[in-house]
Formats: structure tokens, C-alpha cells, sequence
């Protein structure tokens, strides 16, 4: 059996897996979203040069880059951490086959090669050989240059991969490469010892004597060996996937006194932050109230409050919308079980519901700070935290309930379209557009007060006929609960 | 207790369950045998709401069971891990499933304590979570927790092929017990026939979703159950 059988296997499972089923049109979208990111990267290597000329006229765009490519590798290595996974499991259905462990092992090491993140960077430092390095050092110089470069990939993919393997935790190491990161930069800052210097000195002496990309080379291989004979000593299942963490069990006991519905929600708040997924888009959500540093400032000065208010929205709503659209989807593993244990429906729906107004109103509080920066984002975010969870959130659980497809809750989040329909894609640009447009209409055409006001009404009023929409959502549920039961099903 | 009229599901124009009518009765203990697509876990599906018959109605103590969510308080089920909540450990399941039927934590402690020897020392205080239990103890999770609400109808599909001998045995017993004290009616499907005859007052047997034969169990019922499976192989 040649690898290029295990690779197809790999190929077939892509296609093949139940999910990857969308539709055509989610698939061409998600296939434009890719390339137009490949396309910015290589685009990025090109001006690259300009950019450097822009930002620091008169310095050398090659010194410049070079003493940030110790950094990058560095930053690199922090995105693997979260961005790369063990292809352990694939293996599992060959270890009993009559299939040598050499070949699984190149099969293990050339799959886990196969990611987005050791494509990327070819991206930027092929055009930038070609427009920059070439030119000044000749051909030859340029060569060397990336054959150090793919070293240096490599040798960040099996580091990766040797960390991860060895571990069992690696938030640790995470933690110690950013403090190392901050150290060099503070070194630099504080001008005890340059290292973007000598970085760049070090990959200038490259240039000149490009032998010496056989250091990094070797380096490469060394990393490669290290994994390779630590895989063949433990090539067992149990071995290959990192151990898993002993239970930290955490209690919400001051949920207890609010009944059933408080014990679902303490029920939902374990599956959070028990299982990947949902637990980084969790973080996400936190992530995103610091969009408000990025973003707000501009808008403030320009007066440009229809923007601003979108971005209000994403602040204190984000929580509804990551978590909101596959709100049945994540119990889909034991929805068989929530469905006959002996809990009303309608309590159900309010627990969820509940979970949110939680949340959301946990998120608002923390972007009032925004408040600081300028009164008028007071009353904007208030705008935009009452639609959220008046009108927004029963809106996210009415799109929930056409959601038929099995999530999996170990998976990472990030690039992970697992489980997400076109109604999702339609969902999250129309409850975050549609807000935004009637403000910008009512704020050009009427006023600023007028908008702050509509938009507060709209989810006052979803608010005060909760009760009634609640019930509407169950019969919603009740209506599509074989079909959202027999998609969970399907893995 | 139960009664069913005319139920039928149909996959891509073939029959899963076709049922024309059926009682069932409390304090019955059903055996419900079959060969693989006989259509004995469709059928508890059914009975459970979680899929949509094409025809025909469950009626569970007078109620239609696709229209109300009163049979919820006196049913309960394991069928597979479909049912458990991986996440949790076995304790905070146990205490979620209590809760859910009005039962404190002393209350499902209590409860626990009686299960000490079914559990054999490998459920409790391990501190890890039920997705990290081999299947046979997830199943030992899921059978307890349904019997924890002390229900009217029990629904086990297959809990003797998952199981260690010792605990098939205890669970034979568990389940007569159960029975005869508690005037439970509870539906099992097995592929042991064995074990099935000797815990069963009552044996369906189906074939194509169809119930070709109703009958008492016990040495008689064995022995007609393997001159059937007999000639089928």
C-alpha cells in the first residue's frame, strides 16, 4: 500500500464526511473566501517592499523584513499551537491492517504536512524573493534564502507537532513563547540588547554567504528526526492522542436556586467551557469587546454612528450570534436524551433564551467602559444591547430550529465550517445588516435620537412580549423537532 | 398503559415499523426480539417521539404522546450514548437527571447508594467524564439514570449486549424486581434470547417492523424462539 492510497483516503473522507455535504453554493463561497485570502497574502509579499518604503523612508526594505523574521517565526509558532491538530486519529483504521509502521509514519508525517499554515507563508516570502532579494543579491542568494525560509516552516511544523505530541497541556508552552516574545521585544525597547538587529544581521550574512542555509536546513531535519523516532516508539492510539486533563469539575451551585431553568443554563455553561468549539468561540466573543479600541475612535470623529452602531452590535451581541446558530446543534450529540428526559419544552426555549440576556447583558456592561472615549457610544451600545436580546436573540433561536446538521463539539473552532447551512450565512449578514441599515436611514434622514430610540422600542418590544414569543418558538420547535432530531443523527 | 393503533414508518417506501395494534399493560415486563432491521429500535423511537410515524398514534395513559409532553414525567429510556451528556461526570448526570424529576442531591445520593454493586466500583469519584467511560460502564450510567426517576415505563434497547456477565445477571434481577414491586412496565430488546425468555413476561417478536408473534415468556418461549431463528439462519 503506497502513500498516495493512505492521501486518498484522506481525500475521499474530505469529500465523503457528512458534513462536508453542503451545498454548492456554501461551497463556492467558502472556496472565494480562501482564495481571496491567498490572493491578499501573496499580494502582502509583493508590496510588501512599499509598504516597509512608506512606513520608514530611507531604510533598506531587506534589513527591515530580515529583522522580523525571528518574530514571525515565533508568532508562527504561537498560531500553530491553536491552529494545528495531531492527525493522529486517521490512522487508527490501518494500525490492524498488514501495513508496515514505516509507512504510517510517512503517512503520518507527510498528512500532518498537508495545512493551510505551511502554505500561507510561501505566500509572502516567494514574492518578495523575487521582487527584493533576487534583484540585489542575484539569483543564487535568493534561493538559498528560501530554501532557509521552508526550513524554518518545517521546522516550526514539526516542533509543533513534536510540543504538542509530548504534552499534554500545551497552553503552557503557549504562555512561554508569548512572555519570550514580549521579553525580546522589551529587550529591544529598552535598548539592552537589539535582536531584530541581530536578526537581520544574521539572514544579511545568509545572503552574502548563502552556504549557510544549510544551518537552518539542518535544523529542519533535526526537528523532522526528533518527531519521527519519538512517533515510532509510540505508535499506539492511546499514545498518539494527548492524554486528556483530569476533571476539573466546576460547580455553578448559585444556579440551583433558579429551578429547572437554572440548571440547564448551569448544564449549558459545562458545555461551554468543557468542550473546544464552543469554549474558542466563547473567547471569541470576549476577543471582539476589544474591537471597540480599533474601530470606535474613527468612527467617533468622523461621526459616522451607523457604523459605529454596527460595530456596537458585533460588541454586545456577538455571544447570540456565534453561540445562537447552532444553539440545538451543540447538544446534538445527545439530543435523543434531552428530547425524552422530562423537561417542558417551553422552559427549554427560556433557559436558552435566558443564557443569552446573561451574557449579552455581562457583555454591554464591560463595553460601557467604551463610554470614555466618547458619551455618544453610550446610548449607541444601549441601542444596539436591547436589540440584541429582544429582538436578535428570538430571532437566532427561530434560525436555530431549520438548523439540522451534527456538530462536533472537540473540533476546533477557527476555519471550521462544520455544521453551518446557508441559512447561517444569510442569518448572521441580515441580523447584523438589517439593524445597521435602519439606523443609518432614521439617523441621515430624522435624527440621532430618533435612531437610538426606534432601535431601543424594537427590543423593548420583543422584550415585554417575551413570554408570548417564547411559546411561538416552542410550537416553531415542536413543528421542526423530528426533523432537527433525525439530522442530529446523521454524523 | 399503552396502547397503539395502526403506527407505521416507512424509510424510502419500505416498512420500519408496521404495528396494527398493541397493549401494553403496567407491571408487563416485554421482551422484544428480532434480527438486525427488524425495526426494534424504530419502534422505541416512536414511543419516544423522537422520530415522526406516517401513520397511526401511541396513546401513553390517554394521552397522544406526538401532542403532549405529559408521558415525559412517567417514561424513561436508554437506548445509546444518544443519551448520555459526555461532558458531564457521572455524579453531575445523575444530579441534572435527578433535578429534572424533582429529586434532591441527598435524594440521588440515597438512590446512588443501592447501585453500589451494579456500579462495581468504576463509576463513582473518578473524576472523569462520561465521554472518557468505556461503553459498557456508559451504558451502566445510562441504565441507572433512567431508573432514577423511579419511572411507570422503562425503555432499555439491548442493555445485555454492552454488559459484563455478572452485571446481565444483576440486571435480570433488577429488572424483575423492578416488575413485580414497583408494578412497572418496561420494554427490553435483546438479541440473547437466552436471557430475554427468562426476564420477559410477554415476547414480541418482530420481522420487517411487523409483530409476527406474541407470546409469554419462559422455557416454552425459548424454545420457540429458536426453532424460528433456527430456520431464518
Amino acid at each position: 500500500m503506497s502513500i498516495t492510497v493512505f492521501l486518498s483516503h484522506q481525500w475521499l473522507s474530505f469529500w465523503r464526511g457528512r458534513n462536508a455535504n453542503k451545498s454548492l453554493a456554501i461551497q463556492i463561497v467558502i472556496g472565494i473566501f480562501y482564495l481571496l485570502i491567498f490572493l491578499e497574502i501573496a499580494a502582502l509579499g509583493i508590496v510588501l517592499p512599499f509598504i516597509l518604503n512608506e512606513t520608514m523612508p530611507g531604510k533598506d526594505p531587506i534589513t527591515l523584513f530580515t529583522s522580523y523574521i525571528v518574530y514571525y517565526f515565533l508568532v508562527g509558532l504561537l498560531a500553530r499551537f491553536q491552529l494545528q491538530e495531531l492527525p493522529s486519529l486517521s490512522i487508527q483504521p490501518y494500525l490492524t491492517q498488514n501495513i508496515s509502521r514505516k509507512k504510517m509514519l510517512q503517512f503520518l508525517n507527510v498528512r500532518s504536512l498537508i495545512h493551510v499554515i505551511n502554505f500561507l507563508p510561501l505566500f509572502v516570502f516567494i514574492p518578495f524573493t523575487v521582487v527584493e532579494i533576487i534583484p540585489a543579491y542575484g539569483t543564487i542568494a535568493g534561493f538559498c534564502f528560501l530554501i532557509a525560509m521552508f526550513s524554518l516552516v518545517i521546522n516550526n511544523h514539526f516542533l509543533n507537532m513534536y510540543i504538542k505530541r509530548k504534552t499534554v497541556d500545551s497552553s503552557w508552552f503557549f504562555l512561554g513563547v508569548v512572555v519570550f516574545i514580549a521579553a525580546l521585544k522589551g529587550l529591544d525597547y529598552l535598548k539592552v540588547l537589539s535582536f531584530e538587529k541581530t536578526s537581520s544581521y544574521a539572514f544579511i550574512e545568509l545572503l552574502h554567504k548563502p552556504i549557510l542555509c544549510l544551518l537552518p536546513l539542518a535544523l529542519a531535519a533535526y526537528t523532522f528526526l526528533l518527531n519521527n523516532r519519538y512517533l515510532k516508539s509510540h505508535l499506539y492510539i492511546e499514545e498518539l492522542v494527548s492524554e486528556k486533563k483530569l476533571t476539573i469539575s466546576k460547580n455553578y451551585s448559585f444556579l440551583d436556586k433558579y429551578g429547572d431553568i437554572g440548571e440547564m443554563i448551569s448544564l449549558e455553561l459545562k458545555l461551554i467551557f468543557r468542550n473546544k468549539r464552543p469554549r474558542s468561540l466563547m473567547i471569541l466573543s470576549g476577543v471582539i469587546l476589544l474591537y471597540g479600541f480599533l474601530f470606535y475612535p474613527r468612527y467617533v470623529e468622523t461621526g459616522n454612528y451607523a457604523a459605529l452602531f454596527l460595530f456596537a452590535l458585533l460588541i454586545t451581541g456577538m455571544f447570540i450570534t456565534n453561540y445562537g446558530q447552532f444553539l440545538f446543534a451543540w447538544q446534538s450529540s445527545h439530543f435523543d436524551g434531552i428530547m425524552s428526559y422530562n423537561i417542558n419544552m417551553k422552559q427549554y426555549i427560556k433557559a436558552k433564551f435566558t443564557l443569552f440576556v446573561v451574557v449579552c447583558s455581562l457583555q454591554f456592561l464591560l463595553a460601557s467602559f467604551y463610554g470614555l472615549m466618547s458619551w455618544r457610544i453610550l446610548p449607541i451600545q444601549l441601542a444596539a444591547f436591547l436589540y440584541g436580546i429582544g429582538v436578535n436573540s428570538f430571532a437566532t433561536i427561530y434560525a436555530a430550529t431549520f438548523n439540522y446538521r451534527y456538530l462536533n463539539l472537540t473540533k476546533s473552532a477557527s476555519m471550521n465550517f462544520q455544521g453551518i447551512g446557508t441559512m447561517q450565512w444569510i442569518q448572521s449578514l441580515v441580523f447584523s445588516f438589517g439593524p445597521a441599515l435602519i439606523f443609518y436611514l432614521l439617523n441621515k434622514f430624522i435624527g440621532f435620537w430618533t435612531a437610538v430610540i426606534s432601535i431601543s422600542v424594537l427590543g423593548m418590544i420583543g422584550l415585554a412580549f417575551h413570554e408570548m414569543l417564547i411559546n411561538w418558538l416552542a410550537c416553531q420547535f415542536n413543528m421542526r423537532k423530528h426533523k432537527i432530531l433525525e439530522g442530529f443523527r446523521e454524523r | 398503559m399503552i396502547s397503539i393503533k395502526n403506527l407505521k414508518k416507512t424509510y424510502k417506501g419500505i416498512d420500519a415499523v408496521n404495528i396494527e395494534a398493541l397493549e401494553i399493560h403496567a407491571g408487563e415486563v416485554i421482551g422484544l426480539v428480532g434480527n438486525n432491521g427488524a425495526g426494534k429500535t424504530t419502534f422505541f423511537r416512536l414511543l419516544l417521539d423522537l422520530i415522526r410515524s406516517n401513520e397511526g398514534e401511541i396513546i401513553s395513559k390517554g394521552n397522544i404522546v406526538t401532542q403532549t409532553e405529559e408521558w415525559k414525567s412517567y417514561t424513561a429510556a436508554y437506548i445509546d450514548e444518544g443519551f448520555l451528556i459526555d461532558y458531564l461526570t457521572p455524579e453531575e448526570y445523575f444530579y441534572f437527571v435527578g433535578k429534572l424529576n424533582q429529586l434532591s442531591k441527598p435524594d440521588v445520593d440515597a438512590f446512588l447508594q443501592t447501585y453500589l454493586a451494579f456500579f462495581d466500583d468504576a463509576i463513582l469519584n473518578k473524576g472523569k467524564y462520561i465521554r472518557d467511560f468505556s461503553k459498557g460502564n456508559q451504558f451502566k450510567i445510562g441504565i441507572v439514570a433512567a431508573l432514577l426517576s423511579n419511572p411507570e415505563l422503562l425503555i432499555l434497547d439491548e442493555p445485555f449486549a454492552n454488559l459484563d456477565p455478572t452485571t446481565q445477571l444483576r440486571l435480570v434481577d433488577m429488572i424483575k424486581a423492578m416488575a413485580a414491586n414497583n408494578s412497572m412496565c418496561i420494554l427490553v430488546s435483546s438479541h440473547d434470547i437466552n436471557q430475554v425468555s427468562e426476564v420477559s413476561s410477554r415476547i414480541l417478536l418482530m420481522e420487517k417492523g411487523k409483530i409476527i408473534k406474541d407470546i409469554a415468556g419462559g422455557e416454552t418461549a425459548y424454545e420457540e424462539l429458536v426453532d424460528y431463528f433456527k430456520v431464518r439462519g
